[in-house]
């Protein structure tokens, strides 16, 4: 996906399929880099941990699914689709927010030096795909 | 290269020694010896939510300000994760020094807390503490003292995990779930310990056994649930009456019996009558009504009555009961050669 516009292809897609599919690439890429630190048990605990707490405010989040093999978010794409893309993208956001600050509670800066260069460029994107559409 | 083959080897032997560890107290002990081998730190800490307690391993250079920062964000951190407040207050709080740092290097005696690692203490979803390591330099830690952090994270879950299950089987066997007083089993073998003791080494020791007067008929009249809430209430009282180093078990049915080291006969009288005066003066709440019990207690005391067993002890302790019983309940009797 180009940083600045859509493809043919995306344009295509509903607005709230694309911003699944690129949180879904984000959280995938999450769970890559700090379970090589920390491990997928924990990892996965502290993803439960996240999702409950912002669930509380974006109902939607509690259709995700967390295992020890990362996360799922095809259960959510239904709903999603009903949903101003906005919203969505808040709802992520906030999700991406708050395990940041659980990451930093309990590493100071160490996981946040090797995730931030890498998920900061996609939270970006995100917004430019909100803006667009 | 060679020097993370050395570390991987340190790390190694720091999780066994985690893992051959048999309570908690020695696994933080096993992690405190071995951690400074692998990372450069001030203060390593663990975090059991029972209790609560916080067990932290320091440099003997640590100020208070830099523990009482240690203390807070391991607190902090623990809630955060979900577990809700633990008051600061309520933390026992064992403090360990020792000498990670060459004299010249003391720290600052206001040094405060700059960077750590923190990771949950947790299984299957459950998080039942945390572990830290604390630094008072900013950026002590990278990305590879993190994965090996965790990986001590884990071995620690799951030893105490190990030993937390192996508690709660070792309480099955020694509690009685009724009452919360030891059971049966655990009071025979305590009481061959104590005679032991007071046999070869000339210490006294008495035993006293107690039975609730009439409680078939609560039983009968309230049923056997409120019947069992009798039979804890009175447990709380006998536990309440003890000293420290006495035991109280239960025996079955209504009959408990306490063990009590190093008491004269005298002694074991004033605690049996003490005993017998707060469950009379009790109301005990049963259905809608309140009503009042009483206890008849036997004692037997080593060397008083020449008993040369654990057996003939238990038997005067008996007799004695009876003896109370036979002379109209709600009394303490003393074992009396005469009365047989």
């Amino acid at each position: 996906m180009s940083m600045a516009t859509l493809s043919k292809g995306e344009k295509e897609k509903k607005p709230s399929d694309v911003l699944l599919d690129l949180y879904s690439d984000l959280l995938t890429e999450i769970w890559e880099v700090v379970s090589a630190l920390i491990g997928e048990s924990i990892l996965e605990l502290l993803f439960i941990l996240a999702v409950r707490k912002i669930a509380e405010k974006y109902r939607f989040l509690t259709l995700l699914k967390v295992s020890d093999e990362g996360i799922s978010l095809e259960g959510a794409r239904e709903d999603c689709g009903k949903m101003a893309p906005a919203e969505v993208h808040r709802g992520f956001q906030n999700l991406i927010t708050h395990l940041f600050d659980l990451f930093s509670a309990l590493a100071g800066g160490v996981i946040s030096r090797e995730l931030f260069p890498k998920v900061f460029p996609r939270v970006k994107e995100a917004e430019r795909v909100i803006s667009q559409k | 290269m060679r020097l993370v083959f050395r570390n991987l080897n340190i790390l190694r032997s720091t999780i066994n020694a985690i893992s051959m560890s048999l309570d908690l107290k020695e696994i933080v002990e096993s992690a405190g010896t071995n951690l400074p081998n692998l990372f450069d730190f001030s203060s390593f800490g663990v975090l059991w939510k029972e209790g609560p307690l916080l067990y932290l391993y320091q440099d003997e250079s640590c100020p208070a300000t830099f523990t009482d920062d240690v203390v807070k964000n391991m607190v902090r951190i623990f809630s955060l994760l979900g577990q809700g407040p633990i008051d600061v207050e309520s933390i026992h709080l064992r403090v360990e020094k020792r000498k990670f740092r060459p004299g010249q290097m003391m720290m600052d005696p206001r040094a405060t807390l700059k960077s750590h690692l923190t990771f949950p203490l947790a299984l299957e979803e459950e998080i039942f503490g945390c572990v830290s390591l604390n630094n008072d330099q900013p950026n002590a830690f990278d990305a590879q003292d993190l994965q090996f952090f965790s990986v001590i994270g884990y071995q620690m879950a799951a030893t105490l995990k190990h030993f937390q299950r192996f508690s709660s089987v070792k309480d099955m066997a020694t509690y009685d779930t009724l009452t919360n007083l030891h059971n049966r089993r655990y009071f025979e073998e305590r009481l061959a310990v104590e005679t032991q003791k007071s046999f070869y080494g000339g210490t006294s020791l008495s035993l006293v056994m107690v039975d609730i007067d009439h409680f078939k008929k609560v039983n009968d009249t309230f049923g056997h649930t409120e019947g069992d809430k009798v039979l804890f209430e009175t447990a709380a009282l006998l536990k309440a009456s003890v000293r420290k180093k006495d035991t109280v078990a239960r025996y079955g049915g209504e009959e408990f019996v306490l063990i009590l080291p190093e008491a004269e006969l005298e002694e074991s009288a004033v605690i049996a009558e003490r005993v017998r005066r707060l469950v009379e003066k009790t109301f005990f709440e049963v259905g809608q009504e309140r009503i009042r019990l009483t206890l008849s207690l036997g004692i037997s005391n080593f060397p008083s009555h020449r008993a040369t067993s654990k057996e003939e002890l238990m038997e005067m302790a008996d007799r004695a009961l009876y003896q109370a019983k036979r002379r109209g309940r709600n009394q303490v009797c003393i074992y009396d050669p005469a009365q047989g």
